[in-house]
């Protein structure tokens, strides 16, 4: 080490050490302080001292350490210096919660179950070195990338150098070797509360996206993704249009020669609109054999009101549309809205019907649905809760 | 066996015999103390222990200007000190021999 170095190193050990004598007049700490430097400086330099050539730290202690160990030794009393009015009203949150930490932990020692317990836990330390790092991990992906790439996995290669990264920092400042001097000694401290906070929403994070996970797989499983099906159970009843348990997006209607109808409103007992969807567009669906997931547009009635029970409903892939100004669906320019596939071309005729759709003359329907005077079809539109599908 | 602990009630003690033997600066002193085998006591101790015989009235102190290099602060012990260094002496004496007895061993007179 040169000898600039040395002096450096000196001078700055001996401001560190006058700046820990708190408590004490300028003339007492000048007293202790007077040969400071020099007195190190000759220690340093003699070479029969047998921690020769170590640095300043390893020779003399820690700044602190050493001003404590003077005025220790001088009579004077340790830092119990009394408190400007800046600290009293604002103190020191580190010293005020490890003041706290002490008080339980004197508490907790008098009670007999303890000393077991504290030796357990105390064992376990390094686990919640480890831990807390993870937790760090998943705080900083929550941040920085979003919530949704928080996962008990540690995927990425960076991923897995950050988190040794702070494993190392955690542990090494669970040991007690870094983050001791009294300038970095927030940083641990600070991420220490972050992780403990953290702890609770972490996991609650982990858990649903756990039972997210799971439901995606029964979905695979099941089949749902490549056109088959996939049994939900649900609790209460489901408004909708619901098929043999399936709840349908969407209606198709034909008429009694099979030819399929475009534009048919329908309406149930009560004269409600029938609406298998009632996500006003925003959803997406998808249907069997479809590619891609589609978004439905309403039709409009004369009075402009959107109405969702006309039927077949038409839209677009969802990747057609775009979001206006007040964040509503709106088929991109130049996209029109059309049936989506029909599932088939033509349905099975009918035999005895065929007669074109009469105005409810006198509103009675015979019970065997023959055609006479005056009486409407059997509607062929969809009741909630049962329909029949015109079997292919 | 850690004599840390036994210094401390000592310390005092050895600054002075140190003192008395001749004037010395911080880290003279420091250094005699080693060379008579004390190892273990800290600079800061022993600045300290100078610091507090010389408020307590034990020891005096003046600086010797130096040319080249800082002004040293020299201590040196008065009549005060020298009295409480014989009494100290007679009580360590009194204190190592009932030692020895309690442990079963001679110590050298």
């Amino acid at each position: 080490m040169s000898v600039l170095t040395e002096d450096l190193d000196v001078a700055a050990y001996a401001v560190a050490v006058r700046r820990s004598l708190v408590g004490l007049s300028q003339e007492q700490v000048d007293d202790l302080t007077d040969d400071l430097e020099a007195d190190l400086a000759d220690a340093l330099a003699d070479e029969r001292r047998a921690s020769h050539g170590r640095g300043l730290v390893e020779q003399f202690g820690t700044p602190e350490a050493y001003a404590d160990e003077l005025r220790a030794a001088a009579g004077l009393p340790t830092a119990g210096r009394p408190a400007s009015r800046w600290e009293r009203l604002f103190p020191d949150p580190v010293e005020q919660s490890q003041r706290v930490g002490r008080r339980m932990l004197a508490w907790l020692r008098r009670q007999a179950w303890w000393p077991s317990t504290e030796s357990f836990l105390v064992a376990l330390r390094p686990v919640w070195w480890v831990l807390r790092a993870w937790l760090v991990l998943q705080v900083a992906t929550a941040l920085v990338l979003g919530p949704q790439r928080m996962g008990l996995r540690v995927g990425e290669l960076a991923e897995w150098v950050v988190l040794g990264g702070l494993v190392v920092a955690s542990v090494q400042w669970g040991r007690g070797a870094w983050f001791q001097s009294r300038s970095t000694r927030w940083v641990p401290v600070l991420t220490n509360i972050v992780a403990v906070v953290a702890i609770l929403p972490v996991l609650a994070t982990m858990s649903s996206r756990a039972a997210q996970a799971e439901d995606v797989y029964r979905a695979w499983a099941s089949g749902a993704f490549n056109g088959g099906t996939q049994t939900v159970y649900e609790d209460r009843p489901v408004d909708g249009v619901v098929v043999d348990g399936i709840q349908v997006s969407n209606l198709f209607v034909y008429d009694a020669q099979g030819n399929p109808l475009q534009d048919v409103q329908v309406y149930d007992d009560r004269g409600r609109p029938v609406r298998t969807t009632f996500d006003n567009g925003y959803d997406q669906f998808w249907f069997p054999e479809s590619t891609e997931p589609w978004s439905f547009v309403p039709a409009a009635d004369a009075d402009g009101r959107s109405r969702w029970n006309v039927y077949p409903l038409r839209g677009a892939p969802t990747t057609q549309f775009e979001h206006d100004d007040d964040g509503a669906p709106v088929l991109q320019a130049g996209v029109s809205a059309s049936t989506p596939p029909w599932p088939f071309a033509k349905a099975p005729a009918l035999a005895g019907r065929g007669v074109a759709p009469l105005a409810p003359a006198d509103g009675t329907v015979s019970a065997s649905g023959e055609p006479s005077a005056g009486s409407v079809p059997t509607p062929t539109g969809a009741q909630p809760g049962s329909t029949s599908a015109p079997t292919p | 066996m850690d004599t840390t602990q036994l210094l401390k009630g000592v310390l005092d003690l050895a600054v002075l015999a140190v003192v008395a033997d001749e004037d010395g600066y911080g880290y003279d002193v420091v250094r005699r103390l080693r060379n008579a085998g004390i190892e273990e006591v800290g600079d800061a101790s022993v600045y300290g222990t100078l610091r507090r015989l010389y408020s307590s009235g034990a020891l005096t102190s003046y600086v010797v200007p130096s040319d080249e290099g800082p002004h040293r602060k020299y201590y040196g012990i008065n009549a005060q000190g020298r009295a409480m260094l014989e009494a100290q002496r007679k009580d360590w004496q009194e204190f190592a021999g009932t030692m020895a007895r309690l442990l079963g061993t001679e110590t050298v007179r």
